[in-house]
């Protein structure tokens, strides 16, 4: 199984973790990826909210890369994944859009690819049996929140065909490992997204929420699959905790890492030492790390 | 809010501007209000989203620009989901964002614009985006110069920031696509 591989830019920064941790995994469970040649950044909300071509040419860039390689696409991210899949559906209906994209890019691009999110390619091409082959720590007794956010969720275009309001792409996974996926209803609610820097306090509010939902279902953890929820649910949990009143102190945790340490894979490529909160003293308590000592 | 519903406020430029922009047609909501029940921002805003989307009916061009809802939009996309009518609120929002731009109704849209321009810059300039490019542009031209400062230290110590830029092989052809797209829509 091979892939055109679109890393995205949070894979070069902040969330380095998550796309090393992926490409461990998919690399222990036989899956190739060739990164595509010169991708660009997909544009992101600032590029939709500010100019509709601008937010198709960008995506069509790396996927026209992609198309020379005959392969189809995987992700991360989720962002990424909801701007490509919608640009590639897009140019691939709008034949007038194709032309257009097509001159401004200086390539031709067809959206004739598949647009794949990691999750997907885990849970349906791997298959959970192969991965369930593939565990050698299962993670008994580790009570996770699994959180899709919004782009995994929404958006009918680029919808996985999970359920957008309870899906189970990442329960499924976590099962797969041992874990045990609590049922809880904030699976889908919103972090506050790219309002980061623009909107803090919405991002703290809507974050702190989630993070309070998951404490009081009895979560060990929030697992998630996007850099962007990530960042904003670890980051700002102190400011969670003075919002809500109460101890939070929730590990947020890439689904990917999880996986890795369920298959015994090398510590060092799962990065759990670069989240802000710290799940090694619950991992540790539970057994599935060893004299660790981390910052 | 009270308005007079005339033919003229039914068909004002400024909704056919929105509908242009959105590729949206805005006569398909019948304001049933599940845009605003799914809305995670809702509780925080003066304005729903369904009353936004009303305001640009009847063509309130100044009260729709200037409602804070537009800038407090997470672009979650919960409305589209939910929309009965398959609107896509999402669209009709970036396009008031857009029609935002000179005319800077509230300091949230300045702080927004500010925000787009600087993460579009890195990517211009380098064909990616770096962390610390973003917030350093954010920062300084936003003149809130210590947003997330104090983050800073633990993004540090978990060395999560990228900071070299990784500039692209073909960034002259990027240059090239953002020009040409600057000329087609006449910034």
């Amino acid at each position: 199984m091979k892939f055109a591989y679109y890393p995205g830019c949070s894979s070069e920064g902040s969330g380095a973790e998550y796309a090393r941790a992926s490409e461990a995994v998919l690399e222990a469970l036989g899956v190739e990826l060739e990164e595509i040649d010169d991708w660009v950044c997909c544009g992101a909300t600032p590029a939709h909210a500010t100019s509709h071509l601008l937010s198709i040419a960008l995506p069509a860039i790396s996927c026209a890369s992609a198309e020379k390689q005959s392969l189809d696409i995987l992700t991360c991210c989720a962002c990424c994944h909801s701007r490509l899949k919608q640009v590639n559906q897009e140019v691939r209906d709008d034949p007038a859009l194709r032309a257009k994209i097509s001159e401004i890019i200086e390539e031709d691009y067809r959206g004739s690819l598949n647009i794949l999110h990691v999750t997907e390619v885990l849970a349906r091409e791997v298959g959970l049996e192969a991965i369930k082959a593939r565990v050698r720590t299962p993670l008994k007794g580790l009570k996770v929140a699994c959180y899709y956010g919004c782009l995994m969720s929404r958006m009918p275009e680029a919808l996985m065909s999970d359920k957008s309001e309870y899906p189970m792409l990442l329960d499924n996974l976590m099962d797969a490992v041992g874990a045990e996926p609590l049922d809880w209803p904030y699976k889908t609610e919103c972090c506050g997204a790219a309002l980061t820097l623009t909107q803090t306090k919405t991002v703290i509010r809507l974050s702190a929420d989630v993070l309070q939902m998951a404490k009081q279902n009895g979560a060990d953890m929030l697992v998630v699959a996007c850099p962007l929820c990530q960042a904003n649910l670890d980051i700002y949990q102190a400011e969670a905790e003075k919002l809500k009143g109460e101890r939070l102190s929730i590990p947020v945790v890439y689904f990917v890492q999880l996986m890795g340490l369920a298959m015994d894979l090398d510590p060092k490529r799962l990065c759990l030492d670069r989240l802000i909160v710290d799940p090694m003293p619950i991992l540790a308590q539970k057994g599935f790390v060893h004299g660790a000592v981390y910052l | 809010m009270k308005t007079d519903l005339t033919d003229k406020a039914l068909h004002s430029e400024f909704r056919q501007k929105v509908e242009a922009l959105s590729g949206q047609n805005l006569s398909d909501c019948y304001q049933c209000g599940k845009c605003s029940g799914g809305c995670p921002v809702e509780p925080f805003v003066e304005v729903s989203p369904t009353r936004l989307i009303r305001m640009v009916q009847l063509g309130m061009e100044e009260e729709a620009l200037n409602s804070d809802s537009v800038w407090h939009c997470a672009g979650c996309g919960t409305c589209n989901g939910r929309c009965p009518m398959g609107i896509d609120i999402v669209r009709v929002k970036d396009a008031l964002r857009k029609l935002t731009k000179k005319i800077h109704y509230k300091r949230g849209s300045l702080e927004a614009w500010t925000f787009y321009e600087a993460f579009l810059d890195c990517v211009r300039n380098f064909g990616r985006l770096t962390e610390i490019g973003l917030m350093g542009g954010y920062n300084i031209n936003s003149g809130w110069l210590m947003t997330n400062v104090k983050k800073a230290p633990w993004y540090l110590m978990r060395n999560k920031l990228g900071v070299s830029p990784h500039t692209i092989k073909r960034v002259d052809r990027l240059q090239r696509v953002f020009k040409r797209i600057e000329e087609i829509e006449g910034q």
